[in-house]
């Protein structure tokens, strides 16, 4: 059989000739066009993990709008569940959730700050101390948050704000709250013209304050000053702004105050008359009149009552209201850093950590610990364990501040090994005590090296080292168990 | 004019048909649920009333548009009707065309009805209306959000092009096969992230077949900006030219779609 060539219209065929060019150029420029919307594009998907990542955990009727690119629709419903699961209290399914959503949105600025806020402080024990492994994925799920959200100044300012609160890392804080300060404003942003609310320098005051870096608190706190006046220009009766304009005032004079007092002896008023700077002020009583710091002469005494069971006390001679922090870990202890993975917010079920702090009362501190109950949290699977008792000046009240001062200046021990000076430059304030003498603080009689940094941290700190057997009652905690590691 | 005609017929056809209508009712219904997520912290009952709202868009116009156009040129030669019309002095160009351009009005209709719906809902959830605020005081004094009607006019685009692929394929496929390739082409297209980071990948015939999708596949997740306008306080650079170019790109790939279905629709007996 004979082909047979179809034979179309001559008006079709020259359509054909032409439109087909036509169609190739087309497509190339379209070609052309996805290459200039590519560069532009990546910025609308920053931070997000590919969907096929994402999808692996995601249900099914959850599936297709990321598939149709409504990934943060998808994230929206799931946040929706995990409010179901916060208030049926079922904890456990919210962090895969988290993990879910911030891959699909990585702008989702409030995902980051709840599921960081759960996973620091809503795992906790029977004694309702909180899961301290969950403190460092918490930490890295806001950096990523942090990482994918520049320009948003919340999720910088709550990891400040756990570094702060949480974990009393106050460098790491700093360096948070800088970063949160720094953000560029952005004009849709209701803090415009600033990047960050007002509150974030305040909080950054208080931050160098908690450092004994006074100085640099008085310029943040007249930073914010400033701020709020020009803000009260422009609405003189806003009541939020009036208020923290007062508080700032209130803050800068009480900060003035307290170096006066604290390190001075001179210029101290009525309420305080002493001839003593504060902190070296000699104890009430003595009839040795010669200034010097006070001894807290510190006791600490750590017995297992019953397997995985402390009962931690002693004797720490200051005024109520001091905490005396306790730590024990494993001795090894390493934070946990998270992956990307979807489980990556689970944590290592053979670590062991527990922190919490004691009140001392009438110079004594004392509690049970019973890490028994809470075998997930408290494995006590390694050989041997860190217990750390120890008395930072810089978590402490007001009222011990003013003793001890906020480096810890006038904090001593009868028992030298007992105190910690902290080597880190980073951590030394910048305060110097009037009269005692030369450029260079002088403390107890000796000259300390950190000459461009004012007083290291100085605090009270007994460690021990203890084994499995001493924690399940087998052999009795001495103080021969007390090692000088710090 | 011819094709223009043949539009206008198209869009009434179009409208008679109750799938239409049900999927316009159920979406507005679905736009209209937003705010029962008043349960969550204000910002975030913002966020996820917009995000499901422009979702709910996208979905139903995809939707609309796909069951509308798979038929518009298939039903003509199974009822025969083609035939009139092309015994009638018009070229089959421009039959395609009015296929076309009724199709786009419908996408359009019900894009713009969706979308005016979803504003007025922003509007009222947040707006106090009062003597001195009313929707047009709203609309004049430039509070609406723009973000939110980017989303909405791109998605219009995107449906655009969508309605151009189907037009295409429903001149050589059968409405079941048109509508999986399309929809499957969508899905693809939506992969774009996807697609443009294999086109660096180490290996050559990753790199091949993932620069071939990603260039010569009309690219549908283009024009999923939601994540960055939902969220008010990302800041896109380029935004308008981003914007332009995606406009850009979807009529010149319907329109190469577009030509290639007069092509084949011309080589075609009916």
């Amino acid at each position: 059989m004979a082909n047979v060539t179809k034979k179309y219209p001559a008006n079709t065929q020259r359509r054909r000739m032409t439109m087909l060019p036509i169609a190739l150029v087309g497509l190339v420029l379209a070609a052309f066009m996805q290459g200039r919307i590519d560069p532009d594009a990546k910025q609308f998907h920053e931070g997000e993990i590919g969907i096929s990542g994402a999808a692996g955990g995601l249900n099914n009727e959850f599936l297709l709008l990321p598939l149709l690119g409504f990934r943060q629709a998808a994230a929206g419903l799931l946040w929706v569940r995990c409010d179901e699961f916060f208030h049926s209290g079922d904890y456990d399914a919210i962090l895969p959730l988290v993990r879910l959503i911030t891959w699909l949105d990585p702008h989702a600025d409030n995902v980051y700050i709840t599921g960081a806020w759960h996973l620091a402080y809503n795992f906790t024990d029977a004694s309702e101390r909180s899961d301290r492994r969950y403190v460092a994925p918490s930490q890295s799920l806001l950096e990523e948050g942090v990482a994918n959200n520049m320009d948003i100044p919340d999720i910088k300012f709550e990891l400040g704000w756990q570094r702060y609160d949480k974990i009393k890392d106050f460098i790491g804080a700093e360096e948070a709250f800088k970063k949160t300060v720094e953000t560029k404003p952005n004009s849709k942003g209701d803090d415009f013209p600033y990047g960050a609310p007002l509150k974030t320098l305040h909080i950054l005051a208080h931050t160098y304050e908690k450092q004994g870096r006074i100085p640099e608190a008085l310029i943040e706190w007249q930073k914010a000053l400033d701020r709020s006046a020009e803000m009260l220009k422009r609405k003189p009766d806003d009541y939020s702004t009036k208020s923290l304009h007062e508080a700032e005032r209130r803050n800068y004079a009480e900060n003035l105050q307290r170096v006066r007092n604290r390190y001075s002896a001179t210029g101290h008023d009525s309420v305080n008359p002493s001839p003593y700077p504060e902190v070296l002020e000699p104890p009430p009583g003595s009839a040795d009149k010669t200034p010097r710091p006070w001894d807290v002469a510190f006791v600490p005494e750590v017995q297992i009552v019953r397997p995985r069971v402390f009962k931690i006390g002693g004797q720490f001679n200051s005024q109520d209201g001091a905490r005396i922090d306790v730590r024990i870990t494993d001795w090894d202890y390493q934070d946990h850093k998270i992956t990307r993975t979807l489980n990556d917010f689970s944590v290592d079920p053979a670590q062991t950590i527990l922190m919490d702090s004691i009140s001392v009362r009438k110079n004594r501190f004392e509690r049970e610990m019973d890490m028994s109950k809470d075998p997930k949290m408290y494995s006590f699977s390694q050989p041997t364990y860190r217990v750390v008792l120890s008395y930072n000046p810089r978590n402490t009240a007001p009222h011990l501040l003013d003793r001890f001062g906020w480096s810890g200046e006038g904090l001593t021990d009868v028992d030298k090994s007992h105190l910690y000076m902290n080597p880190d430059p980073d951590l030394a304030g910048t305060t110097y005590i009037e009269g005692q003498g030369g450029k260079l603080p002088v403390w107890d009689g000796q000259t300390i090296p950190f000459p461009n940094h004012g007083q290291p941290l100085r605090m009270i700190r007994v460690t021990y080292k203890i084994t499995r057997e001493q924690v399940l009652n087998q052999k009795p905690i001495t103080e021969k168990d007390i090692v000088s590691v710090q | 004019m011819v094709a223009i005609a043949i539009a206008r017929q198209t869009v009434r056809e179009a409208l008679r048909r109750r799938v239409f209508w049900i999927f316009l009712i159920v979406a507005v219904f679905l736009i209209g649920l937003g705010p029962v997520l008043g349960f969550l912290t204000p910002k975030e009952s913002q966020t996820i009333m917009r995000s499901l709202g422009l979702a709910v868009i996208l979905l139903a116009g995809l939707f609309i548009t796909i069951v509308t156009c798979i038929y518009l040129i298939p039903v003509e030669i199974e009822r025969r009707t083609i035939y009139t019309v092309l015994s009638k002095p018009v070229q089959r160009y421009e039959f395609v065309l009015g296929k076309f351009l009724g199709g786009f009005a419908i996408v359009f209709l019900s894009v713009a009805a969706m979308g005016a719906v979803f504003l007025a809902l922003i509007y009222f959830q947040t707006t106090t209306v009062g003597p001195d605020q009313g929707l047009l005081r709203w609309i004049v004094s430039g509070k609406v959000p723009m973000e939110m009607v980017k989303g909405v006019v791109l998605t219009f685009f995107q449906m655009m092009l969508l309605a151009a692929l189907t037009i295409f394929f429903s001149t050589f496929a059968t409405p079941v096969l048109n509508f999986f390739m399309s929809f499957g082409i969508f899905m693809v297209g939506n992969l774009s992230s996807v697609t443009e980071s294999l086109t660096t990948s180490r290996n050559g015939l990753t790199r091949t077949v993932g620069t071939i999708i990603h260039y010569m596949l009309p690219n549908f997740g283009n024009f999923n900006i939601q994540n960055a306008i939902i969220r008010p306080t990302t800041e896109i650079t380029n935004e308008r030219v981003f914007i332009f170019n995606n406009i850009v790109y979807a009529i010149v790939y319907s329109a190469v779609l577009l030509i290639l279905a007069v092509i084949i629709f011309d080589r075609r007996e009916v």
